[in-house]
């Protein structure tokens, strides 16, 4: 194959990434050797190089494989290294025209003086701010009590930041730093107890928050479609919004208040968590009236720390107000809470819940059987469009006779429906 | 939109007949007909009827490329990802080679991309033998060039460690 030329053997491994791959490309002949300044872009894994140790560690091999780079587009390194190896890294020529960096800084490991790993931290992070650049900078194991002075990443899109610890102030500062990203993911953080964010082109946005789920949170983003929060108790969305998408879950925490206004061009809505407050749902979904996806898996409700059971919901009035709903999906207490207290046996003629799809219902106690099952009729006897019906049984205590008692209704449900109906 | 067919002429001389919207993928192609106006078929010689076979049938499945349908630009990846399963490595070359020759982006990266994959995870004599290459390294040349890496031969081991996102 001596007869590919040069320039096209130098575009085939110009879509090579893998650093070992790269590295055996280097010791093919005089030819590949030549052609390995046109990598544009290098994967390092977590253990590139299956001979290293601490004593021959990977990071000279590293940034002699950057440097022999003429011009890199995209760097990924998985393997560990220091704050003085990235700095090295990043200062050489052919880093400058890095567009998409994802680094394991792994700085949340407890290396012993707590002191010593935070200024280590801040250095990592700091000597990113060479790269002027970037358009996605996705880092893994962050550590950022101080904002590291980032002058700005004008040019940066896309920021994503999987496991850290922050401190409010500094996070603040960082996001600032990054005025024009179209997409902003902070997942398994820890340690922020407020964010507000003010970014006029953010069109998505992933929170995910650790600890005692209180956070506060508030966006101000007019180009925002999608938003996913976990960990806020009190959730404050400017109302020039654009949310198509949204979820909200809360596993630590009371979801205390969500204050989203309007929810027009809301398509998908899922509500999650262990309480809560019952202002919180029904503001929501009051709000949300044109929703076509719905999740529900909200275990209690109340406003104090006590955990109360939900109020019942009517079923007629919850589909008239959510008459575009294609898929919905609903779990234990809630499912529970839905019945036909006003309407029941003497529903309206002309009530149907015209768009329904796909129904998900899981049922953890067999208590109000006869009310579950009416309900579920109705699914069925409404739901014109519906195809399919699910029904997840979960966790359901065995000692009491009713539980089999419901189990039976519930299997006779299924044959008499068996074409829609399914037991999982 | 233009219904004009274009005849390609094969280096053994057959002829293949597409749109000229398909042709036009091939900016030596679409060159050649602006300035030529060949009446009895464009002439590819350095290409074969059995590579330009295969070169037609990209050309024509990739004529009206989607632009926001997500489905239709799935499906295409997919015949993209089939239109190049069972081919072998000899024709992959001679593929890229056309494509380069005619000038067609979306297939030489296709094509590219594909031997960039293959070579995924090879050792030094692997990738040799798959672009049929002579060490032309002096024995003293390998050593330098392998201590330069300061690493040994072996290329083998878990390649994917991407951790998953944590998630909800």
């Amino acid at each position: 194959m001596e007869s590919l030329p040069d320039a096209v053997l130098q575009y085939i491994l110009s879509h090579l990434s893998n650093a070992r791959d790269v590295a055996s490309c280097n010791c093919v002949s005089h030819r590949f050797h030549r052609s390995t300044p046109f990598i544009h872009s290098l994967y390092f894994p977590r253990n590139a190089f299956d001979d290293t140790s601490p004593s021959n560690p990977s990071t000279p091999i590293i940034l002699n494989m950057i440097s022999s780079a003429a011009r890199l587009d995209s760097l990924i390194v998985y393997s560990s290294f220091s704050a003085a190896a990235l700095s090295s890294w990043l200062s050489l020529p052919s880093s400058s025209s890095l567009r998409r960096l994802e680094l394991r800084m792994d700085s949340l490991l407890d290396k012993g003086n707590a002191q010593l790993a935070a200024s280590e931290a801040m250095s990592k992070l700091q000597c990113i701010d060479c790269l002027k650049g970037l358009e996605e900078l996705k880092l893994w194991g962050v550590l950022m009590t101080q904002f590291p002075n980032w002058t700005a990443f004008l040019g940066l899109r896309t920021l994503e930041i999987v496991g850290a610890r922050f401190k409010d102030e500094a996070l603040l500062e960082a996001i600032k730093a990054c005025p024009n990203l179209r997409l902003l993911a902070l997942l398994g953080c820890d340690g922020i107890r407020s964010l507000s964010i003010e970014l006029l082109q953010l069109e998505q946005c992933r929170l995910d928050f650790y600890g005692q789920g209180n956070c506060f949170l508030s966006l101000n983003c007019p180009m925002l479609h999608l938003l996913e929060v976990q960990g806020c108790s009190w959730i404050q969305v400017n109302p020039n919004h654009r949310l198509t998408n949204l979820t909200i879950a809360n596993n630590g925490g009371r979801v205390y208040k969500v204050d989203l206004g309007k929810l027009n061009g809301l398509e998908f809505l899922s509500i999650r968590g262990i309480q809560w407050c019952w202002d919180a749902i029904s503001s929501i979904l009051q709000s949300a009236s044109e929703v076509k996806q719905l999740v529900m898996k909200i275990e209690f409700t109340g406003d104090f720390d006590v955990l109360q059971s939900f109020p019942q919901v009517d079923l007629v009035d919850f589909f008239n107000a959510h008459s575009k709903l294609e898929r919905f999906e609903i779990h234990g207490a809630m499912f529970a809470a839905l019945c036909q207290k006003n309407s029941l046996k003497r529903v309206d003629s002309r009530f149907t819940i015209p768009c329904l799809e796909e129904a998900v219902v899981t049922v953890r106690s067999p208590l109000n059987a006869e009310q579950k099952i009416s309900t579920l009729e109705s699914l069925l006897r409404y739901g014109k469009k519906l195809k399919r019906l699910s029904i997840k049984i979960l966790q359901m205590k065995n000692s009491h006779s009713s539980t089999d008692e419901f189990f039976e209704e519930v299997c006779k449900f299924r044959s008499m429906n068996a074409n829609i109906v399914r037991i999982e | 939109m233009s219904t004009k067919k274009i005849t390609l002429l094969s280096s053994d001389n057959e002829l293949f007949t597409v749109d000229e919207e398909a042709a036009n993928q091939s900016l030596t192609i679409k060159h050649l007909i602006e300035d030529t106006e060949p009446e009895n078929g464009v002439p590819l010689p350095q290409v074969h009827s059995k590579i330009l076979a295969k070169v037609t049938e990209y050309l024509i499945k990739h004529a009206n490329e989607p632009d926001n349908d997500a489905a239709a630009k799935e499906e295409l990846k997919n015949w993209d990802d089939k239109f190049l399963e069972k081919v072998n490595h000899e024709t992959l070359f001679d593929l890229i080679l056309a494509a380069n020759y005619l000038d067609i982006k979306g297939l030489l990266d296709l094509t590219c991309q594909t031997v960039a994959d293959l070579m995924n995870g090879m050792s030094v004599v692997e990738v040799r033998k798959l672009f049929n290459i002579v060490n032309d390294f002096t024995p003293e040349d390998e050593a330098e060039v392998r201590k330069r890496r300061k690493r040994g031969t072996k290329t083998i081991g878990p390649s994917n460690d991407q951790a998953n996102q944590s998630n909800h």
